[in-house]
């Protein structure tokens, strides 16, 4: 007998793996393909097509920068305007968010007691209250209790703060602005390359490259001279009270206006994503070895260097994946604009949605373009991410 | 040495003690010496205006004539009592669960004293205080009893399984208080009970669809996986905003007309819609636990012969939620966040109540009031139930196997 002979049949049909996972997912697509074909039934008896976009939009949005929308515009144009309004206020929101974040939660892990107590109640306050209910309180109870611009208050001449708008000193971009934004590309790859041209070379000869300041220099050299030789294309404006006509708006100039619905939304997201960013920021460092902090106090780096050197690159490797997912909150948290009404997409798309009907087109456009706003954020943190982990790999 | 050192450290006056720790903790270099100051005059200032404001410029008049309407919205006039009996139930199970499984800390005491003198004092009147007491009285001998008598005595198990059932009951048991026996439509609940219904059904029933979604997209078969995998990503992908909107402006059309499902109403949908929404997120956190479970769990539970229900069941998902209780804590903190959103489709919650009471034409500008006591009623809350989740940690040894 060369063969053990193992007791029992062989399993049945009803009792072999493959027929039981092919039978299992059988009957799942089945049901998955009933829930799909009975929403498409539904559907079908709804309207679907998106030519009403096309159609005239018939209301005007009150914010707008860089655009030029009006009633009479296409409601597809429309809709853009607020995917633009989005977009801006999203890009602020997310660097003041992450500035905010780091500094809070550095301050978290701060030798210094009342600092670190300090940014304990930032983050327990801000994270633990509605995001609805602080963006409401920054736009009705602080930005829109203002005063009127005719008492406008002006904070060393740089600031005015009004309960229409608030005023900051501007750079606005004139003629010659597109050769010097090309000069400064240019300038910025020079920098590039004469910085990583220095690092090979100190990582040869063991000397100090100073690699980074030449980089700098360079590059704000050569971007003072370009702006001088392209006749100073940036017009920079500090707010301006003119005695009131009529006590009107226009009795104010200068600067860039912010409306009261884009700061207060912007206030709120930031201090609230602020509020998570500084704990992901707080973990990060405190999962690292804490050799790393005491070898480096050991080599003689002084706290502002042991942070920025040793500390915050590696913990930025731990930190990316949980930022990305905060960044990709904001941007959908953009969306409770609709209780300010500020225009932005979801508010404009709404708007759209409430005059024309058309619901189901019109929010498979406002889900499709928050789908491609957190995709481009994913991929370019994902790219960052790569980068982050190949350096510390090296 | 050390300990010698130690010793008489400790026994030095208190005001060397004092300026020893200052000068460690607050003045150790020229440059936290300015960091000191630098924040004790921005952070002395608006703590000073804070007070200024909440004890001298704010007039809480507003409140006292909306606290109704916070904390119960449109809730028909008489039929009141069905909110205590739940509440009680809760106070009860609280009591006895922090008796059975909590360990009496001076700082847990202390809270409870301060708050119960909060609630006195600015909170509740008449009627209402007397029953409040009823509820703290059962809070505290619940509490007392188990502590006392059941914790190491032979029904400690059995008062801890009764215990954990009661829990299971209490959102049906308030679901039956508010609609059953004449009860009343759901149209009507509001205020912070409508975002205490809202939140407690919904991460009931997230939880439930995270879990089944979450094996779904770990699942072996590629069809389920797909199907779940691409189901959570479409849900996180809006924002919560936007499913909100769908589920009052769409999903209607797509409801079947049968069982009277069409009719459903707005508070109905809205939980539907946070219980789907959630689950997509709980799903992606106990994927995460799902994955930090060692392959030799499971190894180990085929060879001892549970099959595959079995091994999940008791063997991988138990082990899979304790590893991910500090993030799923924290999700279920934002889900009770989210329930402020309902706001904003025209319900009565504490938020839509707070905009009611600052459109009111006597309490014109008193934003600032309303705003700060709703958000501290929501910031209690989600307070509390982060310090539980560290609690729960430490009681299932997260960390420490």
């Amino acid at each position: 007998m060369s063969t053990i002979a193992i007791p029992g049949r062989a399993p049945g049909f009803w009792h072999r793996r493959r027929t039981r996972r092919l039978a299992i997912q059988a009957a799942f697509g089945v049901l998955v393909a009933l829930i799909l074909l009975y929403l498409l039934e539904r559907a079908l008896g709804l309207q679907l097509g998106f030519e009403f976009l096309r159609s005239r939009a018939g209301f005007a949005i009150s914010h707008q920068w860089a655009t030029d929308f009006s009633a009479n515009n296409s409601r597809l144009d429309a809709y853009l305007t607020g995917v633009w309004n989005t977009v801006r206020l999203v890009v602020v929101g997310l660097l003041l968010a992450t500035f905010l974040g780091v500094l809070a939660g550095v301050s978290r892990l701060s030798s210094n007691w009342l600092v670190a107590k300090i940014a304990l109640v930032y983050v327990e306050v801000f994270r633990n209250t509605p995001l609805l209910i602080q963006i409401i309180f920054w736009y009705t109870a602080v930005f829109l209790r203002l005063p009127p611009t005719r008492e406008g208050i002006q904070l060393f001449d740089l600031v005015f703060l009004s309960n229409r708008a608030l005023v900051i000193p501007w750079a606005f971009p004139q003629d010659g602005i597109g050769v010097w934004l090309i000069v400064l590309a240019g300038a910025a790859v020079a920098a590039w390359a004469v910085r990583r041209w220095r690092i090979a070379d100190e990582e040869r000869t063991g000397q100090p490259g100073r690699g980074n300041t030449m980089a700098v220099t360079l590059f704000v050299l050569l971007a003072a001279v370009s702006y001088a030789l392209t006749d100073q294309p940036l017009d920079l404006e500090v707010p301006t009270v003119n005695p009131p006509v009529n006590g009107s708006f226009r009795g104010m100039g200068g600067g860039l206006q912010v409306s009261p619905e884009f700061a207060g939304l912007l206030v709120g997201l930031v201090m609230y994503t602020g509020a998570f960013i500084a704990e992901i920021v707080r973990g990060s460092i405190q999962a690292l070895p804490r050799g790393q902090g005491e070898a480096s106090q050991a080599l003689g780096l002084g706290a502002y260097d042991r942070m920025t050197l040793i500390i915050l690159p590696q913990a930025l490797r731990i930190m990316i994946p949980p930022l990305t997912n905060q960044y990709l909150n904001l941007t959908k948290n953009s969306s409770l604009a609709v209780a300010i009404a500020y225009p932005e997409l979801f508010f404009v798309g709404g708007t759209i949605q409430n005059n024309a009907g058309h619901a189901v087109p019109m929010f498979l456009l406002i889900m499709a373009t928050y789908l491609v706003l957190s995709g481009v954020t994913a991929t370019a943190m994902n790219v960052l991410n790569r980068r982050v982990q190949v350096v510390g790999n090296n | 040495m050390a300990a010698a050192a130690r010793v008489v450290a400790a026994r030095r006056p208190w005001h060397v003690r004092a300026r020893r720790w200052a000068r460690a903790n607050l003045f150790s270099s020229g440059w936290n010496t300015l960091l000191t100051a630098v924040t004790l005059a921005v952070g002395g200032y608006i703590t000073f205006a804070l007070l200024r404001f909440v004890l001298v410029s704010a007039d809480w008049g507003v409140i006292e004539a909306n606290r109704r309407l916070i904390f119960l919205g449109r809730f028909p006039q008489g039929e009141e009592w069905r909110v205590w009996p739940p509440l009680w139930a809760f106070l009860l199970l609280a009591g006895a669960s922090y008796g059975l499984w909590g360990r009496l800390r001076p700082r847990d005491a202390v809270v409870f004293v301060l708050s119960s003198a909060f609630l006195y004092a600015f909170m509740v009147e008449g009627a209402n205080a007397l029953l409040l007491g009823i509820g703290l009285a059962l809070a505290i001998g619940t509490w007392a009893a188990s502590d006392a008598l059941v914790r190491g005595s032979r029904y400690e198990e059995l008062a801890k399984r009764i215990t954990v059932g009661g829990w299971a009951l209490l959102v049906p048991f308030l679901l039956f208080m508010l609609a059953g026996f004449g009860g009343v439509r759901s149209s009507l609940w509001g205020g912070l009970l409508l975002n205490v219904v809202v939140a407690t059904v919904a991460m009931e029933a997230a939880l439930v669809l995270g879990v089944l979604f979450a094996l779904g997209r770990a699942s072996s078969l590629p069809l389920v996986s797909r199907v779940s995998a691409l189901y959570i990503e479409v849900i996180r992908g809006a924002p919560l905003i936007a499913w909100i909107f769908i589920g009052w402006f769409v999903l209607p059309a797509f409801l079947p007309p049968i069982l009277g499902l069409q009719d459903i109403g707005l508070v109905l949908r809205a939980m539907l819609i946070f219980s789907f929404f959630e689950g997509a997120y709980i799903a992606e956190i106990v994927r995460g636990g799902l994955q930090s479970v060692p392959r030799g769990q499971v190894e180990a539970a085929h060879a001892v012969g549970l099959g595959a229900v079995r091994t999940m069941t008791l063997i991988v998902l138990p082990q899979a939620l304790r590893n991910v209780i500090p993030a799923l804590v924290g999700q279920l903190i934002t889900l009770w966040k989210d329930t402020s959103l309902v706001a904003i489709i025209a319900l009565t919650d504490a938020v839509g109540a707070a905009q009611a009471a600052i459109a009111q034409r006597e309490f014109i500008g008193r934003q600032a009031e309303v705003l700060l006591f709703v958000a501290f009623l929501f910031w209690t809350v989600a307070f509390v139930m982060s310090r539980l989740s560290q609690q729960l940690e430490r009681a299932l040894g997260v960390g420490q196997r």
